[in-house]
């Protein structure tokens, strides 16, 4: 019965086996120790650090063509479609489900800001939040993007405005600002 | 019926971290999931029950399909490496997956899958006898010697 030890790690005891896994741990040193030890094991395990969790892009995409097709009748078909058209025309938000070439991952550094905000031609200079990775500093967000050339700008703590330190090519917007190019093949 | 995005939102996690410590391989990882959903929702989506054991089973299935096409030693755990991040911050996190990581790929084929499918905290023994098609009684055993026999090779070193 050593296997009580797993067994209180993954919840699995019922009322008897709980009495019973009290009275070994509180007779039985080794097995205190060994069920100490998995513990630590585990949590080692069941740890992913930040980084390499999965990513934001794979935390809300999911084949909408699909899932609409496989979960409509035919009947709501022209519907479906409707409401798939809408979401295509409404598709300049950014992370949104349209036939778009590429997803552009906007990352910036700046661990000083509490909130950091991205605005651009691709959606008509809306501001939009982007998300804080953890306690790096980092902040990211992803933008599906069609070919062709964009302008850009990092909103810092809602006023300050500022280009990408990371990108070279930049220009003058009209207010004494700069805004970053990027530019975006189209993707075979 | 469990509405399917309140399905992917309480499963996809815990079958990611099985992934991940199965193939040991971000990105590959990362297709699986999706791949995995896709084939739930294109077979399954019209069956009663939102069933986790089948999600994972599928999941098992497109890990081994590749596992067939790609050799294993092939597998690229440095995936994440081009994410942006600052390294430095995540030492200590980085030293200590890369090692359990790392020990977990020593482990025989059934005791690596055990610690993977027990990794998300998601699934009971019962629906992990179900995926792997062994009884609930075995499952406590196995996982418990699986545990073991992790901890013999990460006080050993990882060697």
């Amino acid at each position: 019965m050593d296997y009580l030890g797993s067994m209180y790690i993954d919840n699995e005891l019922d009322l008897e086996e709980k009495v019973r896994f009290i009275e070994k741990i509180h007779s039985e040193q080794d097995f205190y120790q060994q069920t100490v030890d998995l513990l630590v094991q585990e949590k080692q395990v069941r740890t992913i650090p930040e980084k390499f969790m999965i990513p934001v892009e794979t935390r809300v995409r999911f084949d909408l063509k699909k899932w609409l097709g496989k979960v409509f009748h035919p009947l709501v078909y022209a519907g479906a479609g409707f409401a798939f058209a809408t979401l295509v025309l409404f598709a300049l938000r950014p992370v949104s489900t349209s036939q778009l070439a590429a997803v552009n991952r906007f990352v910036i550094y700046e661990p000083a800001a509490s909130r950091v905000e991205l605005t651009g031609t691709f959606n008509g200079w809306q501001r939009v939040a982007m998300h804080q990775i953890g306690t790096t500093g980092y902040w990211e967000l992803n933008v599906q993007l069609s070919s062709g050339e964009y302008r850009f700008a990092y909103i810092l703590d809602g006023s300050r405005r500022i280009a990408d330190p990371t990108q070279p090519t930049r220009e003058n917007d009209d207010f004494g600002g700069e805004n970053s190019i990027l530019k975006v093949d189209k993707q075979a | 019926m469990e509405k399917y995005d309140v399905f992917y939102t309480r499963s996809k996690d815990g079958l990611f971290a099985y992934l991940l410590r199965m193939t040991g391989d971000y990105h590959l990882s990362c297709d699986l999931v999706q791949e995995s959903f896709s084939r739930y929702l294109q077979r399954y989506s019209d069956i009663g029950e939102r069933s986790r054991s089948l999600l994972y089973t599928i999941a098992r299935n497109a890990a081994m399909d590749t596992f067939r096409k790609v050799k294993v030693d092939q597998l690229n755990p440095d995936g994440y490496a081009d994410q942006n991040n600052n390294p430095e911050q995540q030492l200590d996190d980085r030293q200590s997956y890369d090692r359990v990581m790392a020990a977990i790929q020593q482990l025989s084929v059934i005791d690596r899958e055990l610690i993977s499918l027990l990794s998300g905290a998601d699934l009971t023994y019962a629906e992990i006898g179900r995926i792997l098609g062994i009884s609930e009684t075995n499952v406590k055993v196995k996982v418990h010697r699986a545990r073991l026999r992790l901890k013999e090779i990460l006080s050993n070193g990882g060697t």
